[in-house]
């Protein structure tokens, strides 16, 4: 009898996962559709987000988005992979432990941090050197580099480690060189590994908001340069959920939230599925 | 003390007083190991697991050295001089001493590729120079007929026994005057370990052989001296006919009977 | 050059520029690290767990009202999440196993794990704070709460998974019940991986900020209310970092010291459970 229940507990707790998730979609979904009927594909196309006109197109949003996370992605991506060589091939022991250890602490820095430290002292930097406000794409694109970073380097890691050790003794036994059996063993082996670790860095870098909202500026226009405040769609949503004042402004917001879940969960899931499983398989 | 033969041939090898220890162990897991490797012969290096055969093995081509903390003393001659000084150039080294694994070891790349890989790594461009060279390993490894329409394929898709003729053909290609077996068909099928044994007997014109194997009739059949270890000594070592039939040392003798494993 | 030295060049080269990576992250962790214990441990002091939040130029204001706040959030989203993801995770382990459900189960989880907080807290304002009419420190938990599960859920499979099948079997042939097998021989074999999941699941949300915006929302002012909005330590140091005065952003920096604090504390002590735990 005990057994039942026990069981139903689990079982339940078990498929509220499930449920949860679908319900966010359906409610999202439900709650977009007033600017969904209002703005139609416009919604996506019209970089024209003025509240008190009753307009709302979400380009500079979306554009923002995908910008700052590419940039980020450009910059964090060389780092990440040297990171991930060092700790899997290069380090030894004690060294390995103490940097392996730093990358796990700075992974576990609350993002609001990350922000305020980008606000701070990265952002007067950007100005010193290049002018304008120091607020905008560049900033946020590289406070969500540092903050993806670890995150990045651990999974890689990860991977890289997955290559059993006599396939990499064979090839020093050739007269290879680390990096020749970096580049001709690990990396191949690992290839779909590697690949997918870093498709979900990305997935995570398009939804972070804290470290970003700091440093983005919050304005609704497609930048014309790396140097122009912007906004994303995390940041928008950040500022702009508790000042909407109409269901219309509400309806573009969770439309909004939508777009950003549905791209998010489409980049996880094909670097889970695709490549992540590929490497299980291997 | 251990009995080994004088070996009338010359030498590839020549270990003296090697001594070996693991980082951080309290005791040395080989112990004053001395003995001669014959040139074009197979030597083989038999006794229980543990005995340290394949620590023995892993010393002649220095790869211990990829996990830092270990010791070696002694002295193993090779080309007339010591390579276990720490001035011994390793990649050079790598070349005239080649290893075959326990498990096939194909790297992620087509046929060709694996093979040519030791050749690119010494600087080898000339396309024809490759494809020559790679058809004579793979021929030298008995497996031309059966992959000479698929150069370009990927080496995972070979057979067990295939991958291991590939690992063998990729190890003669850059030409050693050393190969080193670290139980070759422990991971095959009887067929083709006896491929495998087949070929290791005709690569000894061209190469010094050391084997190690855990089968003690592999080591009959295959070798020509046998030396026989035990917790990290060499206790005996001789022709393998004699060794077999006659072993001077009555743990040789013990362990050939099956008295312990 | 020869080729075998152009090699061995470009091995240095590449192996240099690798160290220079390692050296890269870790400066920046210091340097983050190095501001947050400066100008965090220059706005310490006793003033700010006697007092609440004030209007700014106050001298007498605090982070009481965000620490107690946090302390309520977070531990409201444990005492709900965790539970909840222990037992979906038991499930995953000793029931469903390798069935098509769990695997699906697991996938969606591990998605979740990944996808972006503030997404959840818009899902919480539309099923919660509208229908409630206001912000409470409940949708503030609750958001937490969803982020938290799939962390323990995994956590708590893959430990679970763990445990040898022949203690669970040993058990049974004693003529246990199955959840008996469970309480008394699983729980207890991955005691320590269960206990380490469920620290890091706090130190997770404990960091979350996004989620907690409009949901629980924030207040200047010591509350126990969980029926209003609730000061959460992650979102006064957001409001306070962003405003332009200076005793404000002192507080904030007060506060992210504490925040930091806290969620490493955390994290290395759960490392450490882990870690004594595989020793035995």
């Amino acid at each position: 009898m005990i057994d039942k229940i026990f069981f139903n507990f689990t079982r339940f707790s078990a498929l509220l996962i499930l449920v949860i998730v679908a319900w966010i979609f359906v409610v999202l979904f439900n709650h977009s559709l007033e600017a969904m009927h209002t703005f139609g594909l416009d919604f996506i196309t019209q970089d024209e987000w003025a509240p008190n006109l009753g307009k709302f197109g979400a380009k500079a949003a979306i554009i923002g988005s995908v910008i700052s996370t590419l940039l980020a992605m450009i910059l964090a991506v060389p780092v990440a992979m040297g990171v991930a060589i060092f700790l899997s091939e290069i380090a030894h022991d004690k060294i390995k432990s103490f940097f392996g250890l730093s990358v796990e602490l700075l992974a576990a820095i609350p993002s609001v941090i990350y922000g305020m430290w980008g606000l701070f002292y990265f952002v007067p930097i950007i100005r010193d050197t290049f002018g304008g406000m120091g607020i905008g794409l560049l900033a946020a694109g590289i406070v969500l580099a540092i903050m993806i970073l670890p995150f990045m380097a651990a999974v890689t890691r990860d991977a890289m480690n997955t290559t059993p050790d006599i396939l990499k003794e064979s090839a020093y036994a050739l007269g290879g060189t680390q990096w020749d059996v970096i580049k001709d063993v690990i990396i191949p082996y690992a290839k779909a590994g590697i690949i997918g670790s870093l498709i979900l860095a990305l997935g995570r870098a398009i939804g972070e908001t804290m470290a970003v909202t700091f440093v983005m500026g919050n304005v609704h226009k497609v930048p014309g340069s790396i140097l122009d405040p912007t906004t994303s769609i995390p940041v928008t949503l950040a500022n702009e959920f508790t000042e909407a004042d109409s269901s219309l402004y509400f309806s573009s917001l969770f439309g909004l939230a939508l777009t950003l879940l549905v791209m998010s969960f489409v980049v996880i899931a094909i670097a889970k599925f695709y490549f992540l499983r590929k490497a299980r398989r291997a | 003390m251990a009995s080994i033969i004088n070996i009338k041939e010359e030498c590839a090898l020549q270990v003296r007083d090697f001594e070996f220890t693991y980082k951080g162990a309290t005791a040395p897991s080989l112990k004053k190991i001395t003995m001669p490797i014959a040139k074009n012969s197979i030597t083989a290096l038999i006794g229980p697991s543990g005995c340290g055969k394949t620590t023995l093995l892993r010393a002649f081509n220095r790869m211990h050295d990829l996990y830092p903390g270990n010791v070696y003393n002694g002295e193993i001659e090779f080309e007339g001089r010591n390579i276990l000084t720490p001035k011994e150039d390793l990649i050079q080294l790598r070349t005239k001493i080649g290893m075959i694994f326990q498990k096939p070891t194909a790297f992620p790349m087509s046929i060709f590729d694996n093979v040519a890989y030791g050749l690119r790594l010494q600087g080898m461009k000339n396309k024809t120079e490759l494809n020559d060279r790679v058809e004579k390993a793979l021929k030298d490894a008995a497996i031309w007929k059966e992959v000479n329409d698929r150069l370009k394929q990927d080496a995972n898709g070979l057979s067990g026994g295939q991958q291991q003729r590939l690992c063998i053909a990729r190890a003669i290609a850059v030409e050693p005057e050393v190969l080193l077996f670290d139980e070759p068909t422990s991971a095959l099928d009887p067929i083709s370990t006896q491929g495998i044994e087949k070929l290791v007997i005709e690569l000894k014109e061209r190469v010094s052989i050391i084997i190690v194997t855990h089968n003690m009739q592999q080591a009959a059949r295959v070798s020509d001296y046998t030396g026989f270890m035990y917790l990290g000594e060499l206790i005996e070592l001789g022709n393998t006919e004699d060794l077999f039939v006659t072993p001077k040392e009555k743990l040789t003798q013990e362990y050939i009977t099956g008295k312990f494993g | 050059m020869t080729a075998v030295q152009k090699r061995i060049l470009i091995n240095k080269i590449a192996l240099s520029f690798s160290t220079l990576s390692a050296i890269i992250a870790l400066a920046f962790l210091f340097w983050i690290l190095g501001v947050l214990v400066m100008k965090g441990m220059s706005a310490l002091n006793w003033n700010i767990f006697i007092y609440e939040g004030a209007p700014p130029g106050y001298e007498q204001s605090g982070l009481k009202h965000a620490l107690v706040g946090q302390l309520i959030l977070v531990g409201l989203a444990t005492g709900i999440g965790v539970p909840l993801g222990i037992l979906a995770g038991t499930y995953l382990s000793e029931y469903g196993k390798n069935s098509k459900l769990a695997h699906t189960i697991r996938d969606i989880s591990d998605i979740m794990m990944s996808a972006p907080s503030i997404v959840i807290g818009a899902f919480v304002y539309a099923v919660i704070v509208m229908p409630m009419g206001h912000f409470s420190a409940w949708a503030g938990a609750i958001a937490l709460a969803i982020i938290m599960i799939p962390i323990i859920l995994r956590t708590t499979d893959d430990m679970l998974q763990l445990v040898p099948g022949t203690l669970r079997e040993a058990a049974f042939a004693l003529g246990a019940p199955k959840y008996k097998v469970i309480k008394d021989v699983v729980y207890r074999g991955a005691k320590a991986g269960i206990l380490t999941g469920v620290l890091l699941g706090i130190a997770r949300v404990g960091g979350e900020t996004a989620p907690l915006l409009f949901t629980s929302f924030n207040d200047n002012f010591f509350t126990t209310d969980l029926n209003s909005a609730m000061p959460s330590l992650t979102v006064t140091i957001f409001n306070y970092a962003i405003s332009p005065y200076e005793d404000w952003q002192q507080l904030g920096w007060a506060a992210a010291f504490i925040l930091s604090m806290f969620i490493l504390g955390l994290n290395i002590l759960g490392r450490v459970i882990l870690f004594a735990g595989k020793r035995k």
